[in-house]
């Protein structure tokens, strides 16, 4: 069944296209792969799923619903969760608490037990703990829970954004290009978590990444765009054969 | 020290929670000084209008003060909730002139109304307490109450959503935080917590006018936050109190008062950009803290 | 009042408030921050218009007494007291926002050292020169009638000139920012401070330039306020200064022509308040603000602010 459908989606920015008419379809449970060139509005169409642009023309369904007109948070809310190209951490926070934040829908409790520390307000927020710490635990950031985001290395910060998105419990996790920096036995080990992540949470991955080899082993179906065109969709082994996508790639060349 | 002078920081104290509030959320909001004047409005005219408020003793009854200060909060609440949707859509350095020119609006209303008393004021408000002890040990118990509630919001998840907009607001709406709202309720608190000051400030200095509310105090305010330190509830306390004892500190210079006063805004910042409570000297004061009492027992180090 | 002194009236006051927006408009736009001695430095250029006319000092400050040994008629002493002022804006930006922005601090704190700089001149003053009025004698125009008539009405010759030298100003500024070397640096500044840097523009010097610049406008501003109204004390600049700050915003941050067209509505718009309800009339300026700010956040003129993801 269809998770998400990206309905000829077009946005333009001033004279520039960034998207005409994008069609494409997630499905429930498998790994969805995007890829093109620099500029070929990969993360236009992220920002336009998760609520921050506001596309000039065509829309996103959820689960067969409309989307429209819907913030990022309420996107959220439906079950979409995404990470960001520049790493968007909240710096001042320990790994632990931006993952805490993610769970902010998971924590709400009575205001005057809150306010008052009461045991079933404590023990609330002990069980919450758990649950931030199983998270890190499970993307290996647990040794770091209490340092600060902005204090920690590179590698780092790019799985405490995805455990940050986890905590939020979604159906659908958008991810923004989370190799990028890695060396490649770096790359291969994010490759086996985004798997492992996939079947222990039974979510749908959309995921935007440069690295064509990773993405061919990763997902199950791929689409490429080129200035903001869908010149391409299908199993990796047909998008490889496409041939504009070798033009795409490799400029013409056979 | 001056029961007058302890007051008078005491109240300091409890505007710069007031700007704190907003800011911990990352939303410069520099109308409080216009909520305070509100507040003050509110309870001067009861006092001064309604003769239950005002007793028949030589004080005027404290309950009636506690109702004031209710009232004078669900005031200046109402009117921070009714603006507040529009006006945080606003960022940064924008958000920051819009609320200077809602403070000098409220302003011109609060000296035009046919019954506020025009530019001269309310006078004779009358004194709930007889002495300004009194004043201190009452405001005392506010700002009491206005620390540990500021303590309690770090345990709380509305505490981490505000951590979580001041760091990054479009990632804090991405992972689910609905941050128009939660950016309201610190916007109306802060109005709340103005409001109710200025109900005790009215009575504390027993006349009201609309000076209580201008540009000036609006700036004053935000040095207390930016002086004491913006990231943790005792940077505003403790600048709040420093910057409202200093001028009448250095009364003893005379007219270089004031210079030295701006020159102390203006170095401050320079040598503590981070403001003169941070979470690192906080720690460092808490393990001296732990020290201490082993050290009574032992002898001098030789 | 008929509707030529209105207009006259409305304009001149709104050209000061513009000269006054693109001062603000001018730091704003290099740093991104806005400068609270702006006011101060203002006030400064219309005592030193004041001394430079051969003005006395009062019975009450250190200075009581005090005159310069030469008085220069008007015109010269205005660009001169505008000089003096762009040199105290200088002062300004050394011990307020340099120490700042060579620590990357939060631009949030130049709003608090600004202050702290302001207060410390307005106090300077004080001290100086006592807090009494001083007025500009019309006279230092030399042999110009205090008014004349246009279309019927009659015109006082002092908001006319008001007006006058303020669009003359503005005009030079813009011209001079889009044409020469310097001021397409400034903008370039503006536009994107690192990008400029690698282009080999001192942004240093960029910075001076604009805290210079609208130096000298606030002064010349001042004093021509002094001449129209007279020094209202040293605490005579902080009105305007907040006037300022809303027609800025109104116009839209760092906006040349926003500057002066928030500048222009605000003061029309003053001076159409009836006299009867004069007490309202500080509402207008910020009431138009809050209403522009609602509708339209980037103000009227200025650019939408892009978000990046």
């Amino acid at each position: 069944m269809s998770l998400l459908q990206v309905e000829g989606v077009s946005c333009r920015f001033g004279g520039l296209q960034a998207l005409a008419g994008v069609s494409l379809e997630v499905r429930e449970g498998e790994i969805f792969g995007l890829i093109g060139p620099n500029g070929a509005g990969k993360t236009t169409l992220f920002n336009v799923i998760s609520g921050l642009t506001r596309p000039s023309g065509g829309r996103c369904l959820w689960r067969g619903r409309p989307m429209q007109g819907m913030g990022p948070a309420a996107i959220n809310r439906l079950g979409i969760a995404r990470t960001f190209q520049n790493l968007r951490l909240f710096e001042s926070l320990t790994a632990l608490e931006n993952v805490l934040v993610g769970l902010h829908h998971a924590a709400g409790a009575p205001l005057p037990g809150a306010l008052l520390g009461s045991g079933s307000f404590r023990r609330r927020q002990g069980r919450l703990k758990e649950q931030a710490l199983e998270l890190l635990e499970r993307l290996e950031l647990a040794p770091l829970a209490d340092q600060r985001a902005g204090e920690l290395a590179y590698g780092d910060r790019r799985r405490l954004e995805i455990a940050r998105a986890l905590a939020t419990a979604p159906q659908l996790l958008l991810l923004d290009e989370p190799a990028a920096g890695m060396n490649p036995a770096e790359k291969e080990e994010l490759r086996l978590l985004i798997g492992r992540i996939r079947d222990h949470f039974a979510l749908s991955v959309l995921i935007i990444e440069h690295h064509v080899p990773l993405m061919m082993q990763l997902c199950g179906r791929l689409a490429v765009l080129n200035f903001g065109e869908r010149i391409a969709l299908g199993s990796p082994a047909e998008v490889r054969r496409d041939p504009r996508v070798i033009e795409a790639y490799l400029g013409g060349q056979p | 020290m001056d029961a007058g002078l302890l007051e008078q920081m005491l109240l300091g104290a409890l505007l710069a929670l007031s700007v704190y509030l907003p800011l911990r959320c990352g939303q410069l909001s520099l109308a409080t000084p216009g909520f305070y004047a509100v507040g003050g409005y509110v309870a001067a005219l009861l006092s001064t209008g309604v003769p239950a408020f005002a007793g028949t003793g030589a004080t005027s009854p404290l309950p009636a003060l506690l109702v004031e200060m209710v009232l004078a909060g669900a005031l200046a609440g109402l009117i921070a909730l009714a603006i507040g949707g529009p006006v945080l859509r606003l960022r940064g350095i924008y958000l920051a002139i819009a609320t200077i020119a809602l403070v000098e609006i409220l302003r011109v209303i609060n000296l035009n109304l046919p019954f506020t008393g025009g530019a001269m004021g309310i006078f004779g408000i009358p004194q709930p307490f007889a002495q300004p002890e009194g004043y201190v040990a009452f405001t005392l118990a506010l700002l009491a109450l206005a620390c540990w509630l500021c303590q309690r919001l770090e345990a709380l998840r509305l505490g981490r959503a505000m951590a979580a907009i001041r760091d990054d607001e479009l990632a804090a709406a991405c992972v689910g935080i609905d941050t128009p709202h939660t950016k309201l309720i610190a916007f109306v608190a802060s109005a709340l917590l103005a409001g109710v000051t200025g109900a005790v400030a009215a009575h504390f200095f027993n006349s009201w006018n609309a000076r209580a509310g201008s540009f000036d105090a609006s700036i004053t305010t935000l040095a207390f936050v930016v002086f004491g330190g913006s990231r943790l509830w005792p940077g505003p306390v403790l600048g709040g109190l420093l910057l409202t004892a200093l001028p009448e500190l250095l009364r003893p210079v005379g007219d270089l008062r004031l210079i030295l006063f701006g020159a102390v805004i203006l170095l401050g910042p320079l040598f503590f950009p981070q403001g003169l409570v941070t979470a690192e000297r906080l720690q460092r004061l808490q393990t001296l803290a732990a020290l201490l009492p082993r050290r009574r027992g032992a002898p001098l180090a030789p | 009042m008929d509707l030529i002194q209105i207009l006259v009236n409305g304009l001149s006051v709104g050209a000061v408030y513009g000269l006054f927006a693109l001062g603000y408009t001018l730091v704003f736009s290099v740093l991104g921050v806005i400068n609270f001695a702006h006011g101060a430095v203002f006030t400064l250029g219309a005592y030193f218009t004041y001394l430079l006319i051969g003005g006395a000092v009062g019975a009450n400050g250190l200075l009581a007494g005090f005159a310069l040994p030469f008085a220069l008629p008007f015109w010269g002493a205005l660009p001169l007291a505008g000089l003096g002022a762009a040199l105290v804006a200088l002062l300004v930006e050394r011990v307020a926002f340099r120490p700042l922005r060579r620590r990357r601090a939060d631009p949030l704190l130049a709003l608090i050292t600004s202050l702290g700089a302001g207060v410390i001149l307005v106090n300077l003053i004080q001290l100086l020169v006592g807090a009494e009025s001083y007025a500009i004698p019309t006279g230092a125009l030399g042999g110009l009638p205090a008014s004349f008539p246009l279309l019927g009405a009659r015109v006082r010759t002092v908001q006319a000139l008001l007006l006058a030298i303020s669009l003359l100003l503005l005009a030079v500024l813009s011209l001079w920012l889009e044409g020469s070397r310097n001021g397409r640096g400034l903008q370039a500044v503006a536009e994107d401070a690192e990008t400029a840097q690698l282009l080999g523009i001192d942004s240093t010097a960029m910075v001076r330039l604009a805290f210079g610049l609208s130096g000298f406008l606030a002064g010349v501003a001042g004093g021509l306020v002094g001449l129209s109204v007279s020094i209202a004390g040293p605490y005579f600049g902080i009105g305007y200064g907040l006037k300022g700050l809303a027609v800025l915003v109104l116009g839209g941050l760092g906006s040349v022509p926003g500057a002066v067209l928030g500048g222009l509505i605000v003061g029309l718009a003053e001076a159409c308040v009836p006299a009867e309800a004069s007490g309202w009339k500080d509402a207008v300026g910020y009431g138009f603000l809050f209403l522009v700010l609602l509708v339209r956040p980037r103000g009227l003129l200025g650019r939408p602010l892009p978000t990046k993801v």
